[in-house]
């Protein structure tokens, strides 16, 4: 988990969510208020720029943890560049490079960047149970929130399920050919689905043990300065806001 | 009898697919003290756990808290459990939260404390199982040892009367085992009761003043672990006995008896005192 690494792991961990949050918003803001290419552009490279040298993130797990979402979007930047034409009998298939579109085109894509680094930034920067009470403080309803946590807690319970069947099944060679592949990731998953049910409830036994009746409720963590952190968060967001929107 | 906290009354439990776990169960717990719960996998030691937290209601029978028979309404359920803390066995079943620090102000919120208040609880709490530096921390990144310590402090946090704990000493090092003894002392000194369900033997006979064993969801025996355990049914059942128990009466069958020095000695600790002692004694005419 590169992302999770990461934002137990920066600089920036002490800093306010709040201040890290708003900061990105405004990135978003600026992708949106840009109105050329060139400013979407300038918009994007500062937040990579916040991340990578500001945060401290290793500019190789920034490209690691961004190289899927830039393949979508190369993928969906060619299919509106490039049309097909089922045109008449007589002139046949062809394809047509956008010409007028171009420019519309390059806005599209190089918003789509500014907002992805944008996103970017606040997930590499803060760990997603600062994230969640983020939410909550902008008053998302709680039964989504709770959702979010159990997953997210869940995901490494089962990614390390699944990783010590497989051990445990290799070490019966269970994946030696096909077939017995096959049959070991069957019994794997149907294990997996009993294993799930048993941990629910198992988890909702131990959520009652604690006196829960209903909602989540954690301890918020603390984070000092929070106040100046917030103050250079819009500060510098509103300067990026600024730059984008004067560059022509 | 004030002197019990947790009473058992013919608790008989069947689980919804029909197998039977506690069968005419009749218990009691004294206040203050360190119990330990015995019995081969599946005697029914986890069941009669949740009973005590209300998380499981009895099919026939009562459970009691104090003199009181417990009360299963909401209110009732929301005081018991602040009374008695469960910690369950699997740590990955009982952590909800990614971090360290949230999870273990889970119990302390629901009770619906101040947030100062449970900000205080949490620290003291991972103080207290020597977990403080790794508040922060995610808890997938801790080691299983961390995470059951973890759990611990969660419950601690919420200042039970009782603590129950399933098993706390499986997959601990011996290290880690020590200071978890260290810890649970502690807070049995601080006048909490404790009761841990166990499979070793020689732990149990060690450490706790009673004993409870279970067998087939029905309680065979009760009383002190220096006396229970020693009775050949209650060998018997959990197929073996403490081996300083064993030492101490294979020593006797041969002449010496270690209790000349006051006390019979119940852990290693005391049985080499006790053997030192006894030498001391024998080589001053």
């Amino acid at each position: 988990m590169l992302t999770e690494q990461s934002a137990y792991a920066n600089r920036w961990r002490r800093v306010s969510p709040v201040a890290k949050g708003l900061f990105s918003l405004c990135g978003m803001v600026a992708a949106f208020a840009a109105g050329s290419p060139r400013a979407a552009l300038l918009a994007a490279c500062i937040l990579a720029a916040a991340t990578v040298l500001g945060a401290g993130v290793a500019i190789t797990h920034y490209l690691r943890v961004a190289a899927p979402p830039l393949l979508f979007l190369a993928a969906s930047t060619l299919s509106l560049l490039v049309s097909l034409d089922f045109g008449t009998p007589q002139t046949g298939v062809s394809l047509h490079l956008a010409g007028a579109e171009f420019l519309q085109t390059a806005l599209v894509c190089s918003r789509s960047l500014a907002c992805l680094s944008a996103l970017l930034f606040l997930a590499l920067t803060t760990p997603l149970s600062d994230i969640i009470s983020l939410l909550r403080r902008c008053r998302i309803p709680e039964t989504l929130l709770d959702l979010m946590t159990l997953c997210y807690r869940t995901l490494f319970v089962l990614s390390e399920a699944v990783h010590d069947t497989m051990t445990a099944q290799s070490a019966r060679l269970g994946y030696t050919t096909l077939t017995v592949s096959m049959r070991s990731l069957g019994s794997l998953i149907s294990n997996l689905i009993v294993q799930v049910w048993q941990r629910s409830l198992a988890l909702h036994s131990a959520a009652q043990a604690r006196n829960n009746d209903g909602a989540l409720r954690f301890l918020e963590n603390s984070y000092a300065n929070s106040r100046l952190s917030i103050s250079i968060a819009v500060g510098s967001g509103c300067l990026m806001v600024a730059l984008t929107i004067m560059l022509p | 009898m004030t002197d019990a906290i947790l009473t058992l009354k013919n608790v008989a439990y069947r689980y919804p697919d029909g197998t039977p776990a506690l069968d005419n169960c009749s218990l009691t717990v004294r206040r203050g003290s360190r119990t330990a719960v015995l019995g081969t996998n599946g005697a029914g030691k986890t069941t009669l756990f949740l009973h005590l937290n209300g998380i499981l209601r009895p099919s026939a029978g009562q459970v009691l808290c104090g003199d009181n028979p417990l009360d299963y309404s909401r209110a009732g359920m929301r005081k018991l459990r602040s009374q008695v803390g469960l910690v369950f066995q699997n740590p990955d079943s009982q952590l909800f939260s990614a971090s360290v620090q949230e999870d273990v102000s889970f119990g302390p919120m629901n009770m619906g404390l101040e947030e100062r208040e449970v900000r205080t609880r949490v620290a003291e709490s991972l103080l207290a199982v020597g977990m403080a530096a790794s508040a922060d921390r995610p808890v997938h990144n801790l080691s299983y040892g961390q995470k059951k310590r973890v759990c611990i402090a969660g419950v601690l946090a919420m200042k039970p009367e009782i603590l129950v704990l399933d098993e706390p000493m499986a997959g601990l090092d011996a290290a880690m085992q020590q200071e978890l003894m260290s810890v649970l002392d502690q807070l049995h000194a601080a006048g909490m009761t404790i009761i841990i369900a166990t499979h070793d033997l020689d732990f149990a006979y060690g450490w706790a003043d009673d004993g409870i064993v279970m067998e087939a969801g029905r309680l065979l025996a009760q009383g002190a672990t220096t006396e229970i355990l020693l009775r050949d049914d209650v060998q018997m059942a959990l197929g073996g006995a403490p081996l300083i128990a064993e030492i101490n009466r294979r020593l006797l069958l041969i002449g010496i008896d270690l209790r000349d020095n006051g006390y019979l000695p119940r852990s290693k600790g005391e049985l080499l005192q006790a053997i030192t002692a006894q030498t001391r004694q024998e080589s001053t005419p």
